[in-house]
């Protein structure tokens, strides 16, 4: 590793006036999952001064306030997995936090990390993207608030300035008569990248009719967003097998009108139908497992 | 040969090894360091293939806290290593030939210096064109990598005659199969710390699988007798035949830097460096033509194997020769044509990984296999029954197989133990839901040792101490998998003694005598027969003192629970400790110099018949796998390894090899591949070479038979190799089992599996490639 | 750069140090302190030889920041020895043949060693999660899976 300046503030406002400071010298430490991997390589490592956040205690934690869940961005993937809380607000999170790399990594790799590396296989952005996240970016000179959605501009780039901090996530729980779902497609069955991943969720009303459906599928679209066209074939409609096949071939014809055609295409257009109607399916009937078997 | 009553040999005694390892005072070659060290590293190609025009080295050598920039010009003696070719350089010299090729080396104060001058060092390359397609390295117009052809290696087998054969059939069955570079990933990635020699030379402390001939490098490359090169093997993290060339490179380097500077020099790959740099299992083309008759037996056996050999030698010639050797598998067949060649190419060179050429003629063999039982309507069970080896069968190289030939009973017990039939033919018709099981079997047998293409001799020393503990070291190596443990317990059996006693010693060159490579399984048969003997000449010593000691006759006595025992009643005499001191006392040796050399092969390279090895083992291998078919995920959820093993000296390390051997033909199966693009490696590190992983290997279920073979001590043969050559066909059938397709390249990755072929993402973005897989010929002979 | 004052707890021993900024939890260990029983198989976190404790919790070692530790504990296989005695989750390595080359197995102790903290019984597929970070090229992951399994508590 190339040298560098190590600091690690106690505060948040501590923090801000570091980066507000050290502009666009300085990067942001976290968990180091992603950031210790990357500045390994011999020529990707330009920053000057490192800012461990990993200190500073406004950043961690999680609570729940009216309704909404704020989690903050050092929670690691660990604690989000065997989160009571988050198993009844957001079970695909959980899910999602769970299927992450492996027990060193969760006990690591934090929230907010996963979100600023944003990276197209990042497990758990689709899960807050369906559970409609806003995020919190502060500065020195202010903070402002947004869509999750709205925060990546490409593969490995956000709207973040060099000295803004993710501060806050905070979503709506799930109501009761919510039910979620997060489906991970990798190669093997422990330190996975996600070859293809969908979360969803459903509300089915009283009528036995879909009444809300989100679905996000992740490393299928150059930025993650809730596909609407799909969403709106399910609204009003019951659930049945050939519902969500056609919710799910309506996402495969999105995500090609979107990349266009490449190398993984051939793979990634039957499959990533295949994942959405089996995260319907798993929505709809909870108790079941998959196939219905 | 029956099953001797013995006290300690079988049992699952600890490792030798093992407190070390848990503790974390076992030192590998890594975690030595010597006050003054310098770190040295190495500059690699920046092309597979070019010529080296300009190389600057000035820039690097001002750097503060460098000591030494070498390049090719710097070797005081050979620039050329290789076992059967020597055309490998320790330091490229005009030409580079791939990826991993070193071109300058570094020696600095700390590693950040040494990288930092390695970016200093500025090499001008004319590139050359990029040579990576084996059967295309075949062709007259190509490029050539050495010399006026690509071809280095043509092996046959010629048995009866093929064209008869082939009129004789009544099904004629034709397929193409391709296997794929496979990286060993053993865990601890190579080092070695190189100091200069009290007395000149050089002292190596090293991960070194084959001491010996890392030392023969050596000594050319720095030209210097063998006495003044010492290699000393640090424990070793794992090996799979893989630290052997790669091995001899980095300790060529280290010496180099060490003798120039008068320093200690350490070398530690990073990851990277290893999968750059380190050779690779053969990846194959199979051609493989059968012609049967209707009742499922085979007339008629054409073979064609292309191994891409890489831009050096290494070992292809003896891996390649095993497949021609095995290639048929264990069935008879009276008309045989194998043709196997091994090429040059651009790729990073192959050599020897675990499994030595057999992996994937096994995987064509069993292929072929269950698609001639479809073709003829038979179990694949009945049908390897039907065919395979039993004693006094005749091999496709026309040696009879005199000894115990238990193949039929180790299909039998496997396929009991997995309910194999009853499944294969209830999962054979699933047309519902999207998770489909599959079972799959596959069986082989295997030439023990290096057979008749290499010297086959190794020595042990077993040496008592004046206190009766003991001391044993070897020229065989141990390299995780426990020959040292299993030389230790066939001391420890025939002294009478606890393994409590017993010390190993870490092979050193300069201490054992040169006991060829730790490879071929072939560390427990010759190892430890080598041993068995040098025990053997201690307790004849030891017994004769007991003798004069007690006024019994020698043949009267034993040594059992560290006691002179009178056979007859099982009365201790004295203690081992006491007949010990008692020898010492008397003046007598109680160093015993065991010496085994392999009984006799033949091999007639003309022809390729002959007596190929001097025993074989058998085994076979069930898997059952769930295949999602929408995904093309497979998950194996049971799997059972049966083995002969001739005798088990140690159960448990006999066990682990099955199951270490059952992992990694797992990911042989269904995750490894080393890929390259235009003779770039395209992963480096295991975020993108996939191995295994806990929740990927299944439970696995062990059945060790035992046919004691007289060639091996007390009966032991091997099991090293054997354990990995199996899972890989296993699973493919499984999955064949489970969806009604065959799969034809290695590994069923997810794109295979769903859709038949590769996806690999070329040059430029967006663009679409498959690597096509042969589609499969059965059709009625005479079409 | 300038160096860093850090005041850490390795394996019960209080260490004061003055470190480079840029040297991993992995690096300090070996180099800095000589515990070489940690062992660096791909430094990128992929393969687990590397797991050590950190206040009680496996983390890869070589994807901690030495500064990182300031003020909080590490565990190492050096450590888990206690009064010259191994621990028994050491004996059931030896005892269920969990240890081939070795390589892996320092870190694997140390996942084990924190599973079992948290559940003295931990079950099959407990077990194969807890150790889903630390791969093993010899053993197939099997006698390892028996030798946690019977540890004796
Ligand atoms: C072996 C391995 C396996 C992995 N497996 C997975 C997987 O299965 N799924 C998956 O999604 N990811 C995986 N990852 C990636 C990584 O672990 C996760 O993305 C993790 O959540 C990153 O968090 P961190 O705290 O470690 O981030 P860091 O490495 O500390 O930071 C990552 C980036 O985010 C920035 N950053 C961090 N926090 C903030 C903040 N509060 N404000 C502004 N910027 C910030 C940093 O500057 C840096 O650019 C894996 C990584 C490894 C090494
Ligand atoms: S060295 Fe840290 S995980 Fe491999
Ligand atoms: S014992 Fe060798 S890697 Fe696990």
């Amino acid at each position: 590793m190339k040298p560098f300046e190590y600091i690690a503030p106690r505060s948040l406002e501590e923090t801000t006036a570091l980066l507000a400071r050290a502009g666009t010298d300085a990067t942001i430490l976290a968990g180091g999952t992603d950031l210790l991997v990357e500045m390994r390589r011999p020529n990707k490592m330009r920053k000057r001064v490192v800012v461990d956040i990993s200190r500073v205690s406004e950043l961690g934690g999680m609570i729940t306030s009216d309704r909404s869940v704020v989690i903050r961005p050092l929670m690691t993937h660990a604690r989000l997995q065997h989160s009571e809380l988050l198993r009844i607000a957001a079970p695909l999170l959980a899910s999602a936090s769970a299927a992450i790399g492996s027990p060193q990594i969760r006990n690591r790799g934090t929230i907010g990390g996963n979100i600023m590396n944003a990276a197209t296989c990042a497990d758990t952005v689709p899960p807050l993207i369906a559970l409609g996240a806003t995020v919190t970016l502060r500065s020195a000179a202010g903070t402002r608030e947004m869509p999750l959605s709205s925060l990546f501009l490409r593969p490995y780039q956000t709207i973040a300035a060099p000295d803004e901090l993710l501060t806050e996530i905070r979503f709506p729980g799930l109501t009761a008569d919510a039910r979620s779902a997060f489906i991970k497609l990798g190669r093997r069955n422990a330190l996975s990248i996600s070859r293809l991943s969908v979360a969803a969720i459903l509300r089915i009303g009283r009528d036995s009719r879909i009444a809300e459906a989100r679905i996000v599928p992740g490393a299928a679209f150059p930025t993650w967003q809730r596909v609407t066209a799909a969403e709106a074939l399910l609204l009003g409609e019951r659930p049945s097998a050939r519902l969500f096949a056609a919710a799910g071939a309506c996402v495969s014809k999105e995500m090609i009108l979107q990349t266009g055609r490449r190398w993984s295409t051939e793979y990634k257009e039957p499959v990533i139908a295949v994942l959405v109607r089996r995260a319907l399916e798993q929505c709809a009937a909870p108790a079941l497992p998959e196939d219905g078997k | 040969m029956t099953t001797q009553r013995t006290h300690i040999i079988g049992r699952g005694e600890r490792r030798v090894d093992a407190f070390g390892k848990v503790t974390g005072k076992a030192k590998f070659a890594a975690d030595y360091s010597l006050p003054h060290q310098l770190y040295g590293a190495t500059l690699y190609a920046e092309h597979p293939h070019a010529t080296i025009t300009h190389i600057d080295t000035r820039e690097a050598e001002r750097l503060d806290g460098v000591f030494a920039v070498l390049t090719a010009k710097d070797i005081p003696g050979e620039n050329a290593f290789g076992i059967v070719i020597k055309n490998q350089p320790v330091l490229a010299c005009d030409i580079v030939r791939y990826y991993g090729d070193g071109v300058a080396l570094v020696a600095a104060a700390t590693r950040e210096a040494a990288e930092a001058a390695l970016a200093l060092i500025r090499v001008e390359y004319a590139p050359l064109p990029v040579l990576t397609d084996p059967e295309e390295a075949l062709l007259e117009g190509s490029v050539k990598i050495h010399g006026d052809s690509n071809i280095f290696v043509h092996h046959k087998v010629r048995k009866g005659d093929i064209e008869n054969g082939f009129a004789e059939a009544e099904i004629v069955i034709e397929k193409k199969f391709k296997t794929q570079f496979i990286e060993h990933s053993a865990l601890e990635p190579e080092a070695a710390l190189a100091e200069p020699a009290e007395q000149g030379g050089i002292r190596i402390t090293g991960s070194v699988q084959n001491l010996f001939s890392s030392r023969r490098s050596v000594a050319a490359a720095l030209n210097l007798d063998l006495n003044k090169v010492q290699i000393v093997q640090a424990t070793l993290g794992g090996s799979f035949g893989g630290k052997d060339e790669v091995m001899t490179a980095l300790c060529c380097r280290a010496a180099l830097l060490s003798l120039r500077t008068g320093r200690p020099v350490k070398m530690v790959n990073t990851r990277e460096a290893s999968m750059r740099e380190s050779y690779k299992r053969h990846p194959y083309v199979l051609s493989y033509k059968w012609g049967a008759k209707n009742d499922g037996s085979i007339t008629a056996m054409e073979i064609t194997c292309i191994a891409d050999g890489g831009a050096y030698a290494s070992m292809s010639p003896f891996v390649t020769w095993r497949s021609v050797v095995q290639a048929t598998g264990p069935y008879r067949c009276g008309n045989v044509k194998t043709d196997v060649y091994a090429v040059y190419t651009n790729n990073t060179y192959t050599g020897a990984m675990r499994g030595f050429g057999s992996p994937q003629v096994n995987f064509a063999i069993e292929s072929m296999m269950d698609m001639l039982a479809e073709a003829v309507g038979k179990d694949p069970l009945e049908l390897r029954l039907q065919n395979c080896f039993e004693t006094g069968a005749e091999t496709a190289t026309g040696q009879t197989l005199d000894h115990h030939v238990s193949l039929s009973e180790v299909l039998t017990t496997a396929a009991d133990a997995a309910q194999f039939s009853a499944h294969w033919k209830s999962f054979r018709g699933q047309t519902s839901g999207a998770k489909r099981r599959g079972i799959g079997l596959a069986c082989s047998y295997r030439g023990v040792s290096l057979g008749a293409e290499g010297t086959d001799a190794a020595g042990t020393i077993v040496s008592v101490q004046t206190d009766g503990s003991v001391i044993v070291s070897s020229g065989i190596t141990d390299m995780g998998q426990g020959a040292q443990t299993q030389m230790s317990q066939i001391a420890a059996e025939v002294l009478g003694i606890g393994m409590g006693r017993i010390q190993f010693l870490n092979t050193n060159t300069s201490r054992v005598p040169d006991s060829g490579p730790t490879v071929a399984s072939r560390g427990t048969i010759m190892g430890g027969s080598a041993a068995k003997r040098g025990a053997e000449i201690v307790r004849s010593t030891m017994l004769k003192v007991g003798s004069h000691m007690t006024g019994e006759a020698t043949g009267a006595l034993d040594f059992r629970d560290e006691h002179l025992v009178r056979m007859s009643d099982g009365t201790h005499l004295a203690t081992f400790a006491e007949v010990a001191a008692e020898c010492f006392r008397r003046g007598l040796p109680m160093y015993g110099f065991g010496w085994f050399q392999s009984p006799k092969t033949s091999w007639d390279e003309e022809r390729g018949q002959g007596e190929a090895y001097f025993t074989y083992v058998y085994g076979a291998n069930i898997a059952e796998v769930e295949v999602d078919i929408e995904t093309g995920k497979v998950d194996v959820l049971r799997f059972v390894a049966v083995h002969d093993v001739g005798r088990a000296i140690n159960r448990s390390a006999v066990l682990g090899q099955f199951y270490g051997g059952v992992a990694m033909g797992l990911g042989y199966g269904l995750l490894e591949s080393f890929d390259f693009e235009e003779g770039i490696p395209k992963q480096l590190n295991f975020d993108e070479y996939l191995i295994p992983t806990s929740l990927d290997v299944p439970p696995i279920r062990p059945v060790v038979i035992e046919h004691p073979d007289p060639a091996g001590p007390f009966g032991a043969k091997s099991i090293g190799e054997p354990a990995n050559e199996l899972a890989a066909p296993a699973i493919i059938n499984a999955i064949a089992n489970a969806t009604g397709r065959r799969i034809t390249e290695l590994p069923a990755t997810l794109e295979r599996v769903l859709l038949g072929h590769a996806l690999s993402r070329t040059g430029e973005r967006g663009s679409q490639h498959k690597t096509s897989d042969e589609s499969c010929k059965i059709r009625p002979a005479g079409l | 750069m300038t160096k860093i004052p850090i005041t850490t707890t390795v394996n019960g021993t209080v260490h004061t140090l003055e470190i480079a900024p840029h040297q991993t939890l992995l690096e300090l260990l070996r180099e800095g302190l000589g515990l070489t029983g940690t062992k660096c198989g791909c430094e990128i976190g992929e393969c687990g030889a590397c797991t050590v404790l950190l206040d009680g919790e496996p983390v890869n070692s070589c994807l901690v920041l030495a500064p990182q530790i300031d003020g909080r504990n590490v565990s190492t296989v050096e450590g888990l020895m206690r009064a010259n005695a191994t621990d028994p989750l050491q004996d059931a390595f030896m005892d269920h043949d969990a240890v081939h080359c070795g390589f892996c197995t320092p870190g694997m102790l140390m996942s084990a060693r924190a599973l079992l903290a948290e559940d003295a019984h931990p079950d099959e597929a407990s077990i194969r999660t807890a150790i889903s970070g630390n791969l093993c090229r010899c053993t197939g992951y099997v006698q390892i899976i028996e030798a946690i399994k019977h540890v004796k508590p």
